[in-house]
């Protein structure tokens, strides 16, 4: 294992301090491993978090128009309550609080056992849960469809909703209405290394790619072998448009790098995704390409699509000063 | 006469199962690869660490506070799905341990199906699920059938033991409903469970150090 950390066991809290350190709009409360919005303004207040090594997610997307809490865990592993509830208190400005988790059991019941916690002490408190991974099928047995990228869509939408006075039960009815709208699928070439474990979980042949690989190195439906940009492009897009119809509808279109490949080759991946869009009459609205939730160091990428309507399209275009959404 | 345990001899014994952690440490995180990312075992023994860090703090509390304390530390340390199912037991055990001075063999068993109900609630999981359950939930069954058969404690102890162990083993055959082992397409099928023999192994020394404490 190379990687430029310390002592394992502190990469979590050293990163959130290096994040604070750059970013002075925010504030770290390190015992609790959660960082916060400086202002304060009378609205719904908005809080995400899980595990850590998917950076930037989910500190990255504090700020105007975005998260007002963010809550870390391990490498990996969601946070316990005491930290939620530390980030429900910081975003509470009397409005009620919205959870935003991605559908792993357990955030789930983290962000459960948090959610009765703090409405003891009287905040109103709701709470959505992210599935857009259509690698995984939809389940109301097992834990079922997993949160990924199309996660920082729902953060982006619900933050915009709340930034313009919409009361709880709104914001809340526009994440779901955005969770709703969502596919992503994603496919990966290398496993990563979680600092304390310090070797790969798994191991992929040089020509060998995994399709449908979780964020945290779960396996994904199908090893294959690695196909030029437009085959991985074809791949993951006719995924998502066979799972949900996006035919002649707007979308916003995000291609996101799982945090080990540059920017050069998901620039690629985005002009084949484009192309094969714009040859079944989809619409983009809007692009995003980058690394918005990665996983350590993996090399891949996954393509997300968000079905648009009016409201959701004036959300996702206005303001955020978030330090890794601005828009 | 049956063992008395009392804070301080729970402290023991979480110096004794942290220990046991430790050992296993590669065999536990080569598990937790095949069909998780990896990371059960150093969440576990980060966890179990903590709690003998804060054994002077412990082994003064009452049973009912120590349980209550145990379980907020391992929910906010241990983190994950780990963290609160094992928070959320201690939790629910401290709860019927509330006036007690001591654990006996009853309120052993009590404890035990404490965590069982708590643990079931929380993940909405059933034995078959391929969790840590499956090494806990006949661990319960096995002392409720001991004790019917009127077995003497040190008895009652190895089969509880032995039951917990069985059931982790058993995980191997099960496809998995909860954690990240129900994303593989064989659902783990043929890989014991990590979490399942965590809770096998902390089960066992317990029982070992009550079956000590009888002595």
């Amino acid at each position: 294992m190379k990687k430029i950390i310390n002592n394992p066991n502190d990469v979590v809290s050293e990163m959130l301090e290096g994040f604070a350190r750059g970013n002075p709009k925010i504030i770290y409360f390190p015992e609790f491993a959660v960082i916060s919005r400086k202002e304060k303004k009378r609205k719904v207040g908005l809080v995400s978090g899980g595990g850590s090594g998917h950076e930037p997610a989910h500190a990255g997307y504090v700020g105007k128009g975005m998260l007002d809490a963010a809550v870390a865990g391990n490498v990996f592993s969601s946070p316990g309550p005491d930290r939620i509830i530390k980030g429900i208190k910081e975003a509470n400005n009397g409005e009620g609080v919205l959870l935003i988790i991605k559908n792993y059991a357990g955030d789930i019941m983290n962000f459960e056992l948090a959610k009765e916690l703090a409405e003891m002490e009287d905040v109103q408190i709701e709470y959505v849960i992210v599935k857009d991974d259509v690698a995984v099928p939809d389940s109301t047995y097992s834990t079922g469809r997993r949160g990924i990228a199309g996660t920082v869509f729902v953060h982006k939408i619900a933050g915009a909703k709340a930034e313009a006075g919409g009361t709880l039960e709104e914001v809340k009815k526009v994440a779901q209405q955005t969770i709703d709208n969502i596919r992503s699928m994603g496919m990966s070439m290398s496993p990563c290394i979680l600092p304390n474990v310090g070797k790969p979980a798994f191991e992929l042949a040089e020509n060998i790619m995994e399709i449908g690989m979780g964020i945290h190195g779960e396996p994904g439906v199908e090893k294959t072998e690695i196909g030029n940009a437009s085959k991985i492009a074809e791949v993951l897009t006719n995924r998502i448009l066979e799972d949900m119809d996006f035919i002649g509808s707007e979308v916003a279109l995000m291609v996101n790098g799982l945090g080990g490949t540059p920017l050069m080759e998901l620039y690629i991946l985005n002009n084949e995704v484009s192309k094969i869009l714009d040859s079944k009459n989809i619409k983009i609205h809007r692009t995003f390409v980058g690394n918005y939730m990665t996983s350590l160091e993996m090399s891949g990428a996954s393509v997300t699509l968000l079905k648009l309507n009016d409201e959701l399209k004036e959300l996702l275009d206005a303001p955020s000063d978030a330090p890794s959404f601005h828009v | 006469m049956g063992f008395k345990m009392s804070s301080a001899d729970y402290v023991d014994y979480i110096n004794y199962a942290a220990k046991i952690i430790e050992k296993d440490g590669e065999y536990i995180t080569a598990l937790d690869a095949a069909t998780g990312d990896g990371d059960h075992w150093i969440n576990m023994d980060t966890g179990l660490k903590k709690l003998v860090s804060m054994e002077k703090e412990l082994s003064q509390l009452s049973l009912q506070d120590m349980m209550k304390k145990i379980g907020m530390t391992m929910m906010s340390v241990i983190g994950g799905s780990a963290g609160v199912l094992y928070g959320g037991s201690y939790i629910a055990a401290s709860k019927v341990c509330a006036g007690k001075d001591v654990i006996d063999c009853d309120l052993l068993g009590e404890i035990l199906e404490a965590m069982r109900l708590d643990i079931m609630n929380r993940n909405k999981s059933e034995p078959g699920f391929k969790t840590m359950l499956d090494a806990l939930y006949p661990a319960v069954e096995a002392f409720k059938s001991g004790k019917d058969a009127g077995l003497e404690e040190k008895e009652l102890l190895a089969l509880i033991k032995q039951a917990a162990d069985e059931g982790s083993k058993s995980t191997a055959a099960m496809e998995a409903v909860r954690g990240r082992a129900c994303y593989q397409a064989d659902k783990g099928v043929g890989h014991i469970d990590p979490g399942s023999v965590t809770m096998a192994y902390l089960i066992g020394a317990l029982c070992d150090w009550a079956t000590k404490l009888s002595n």
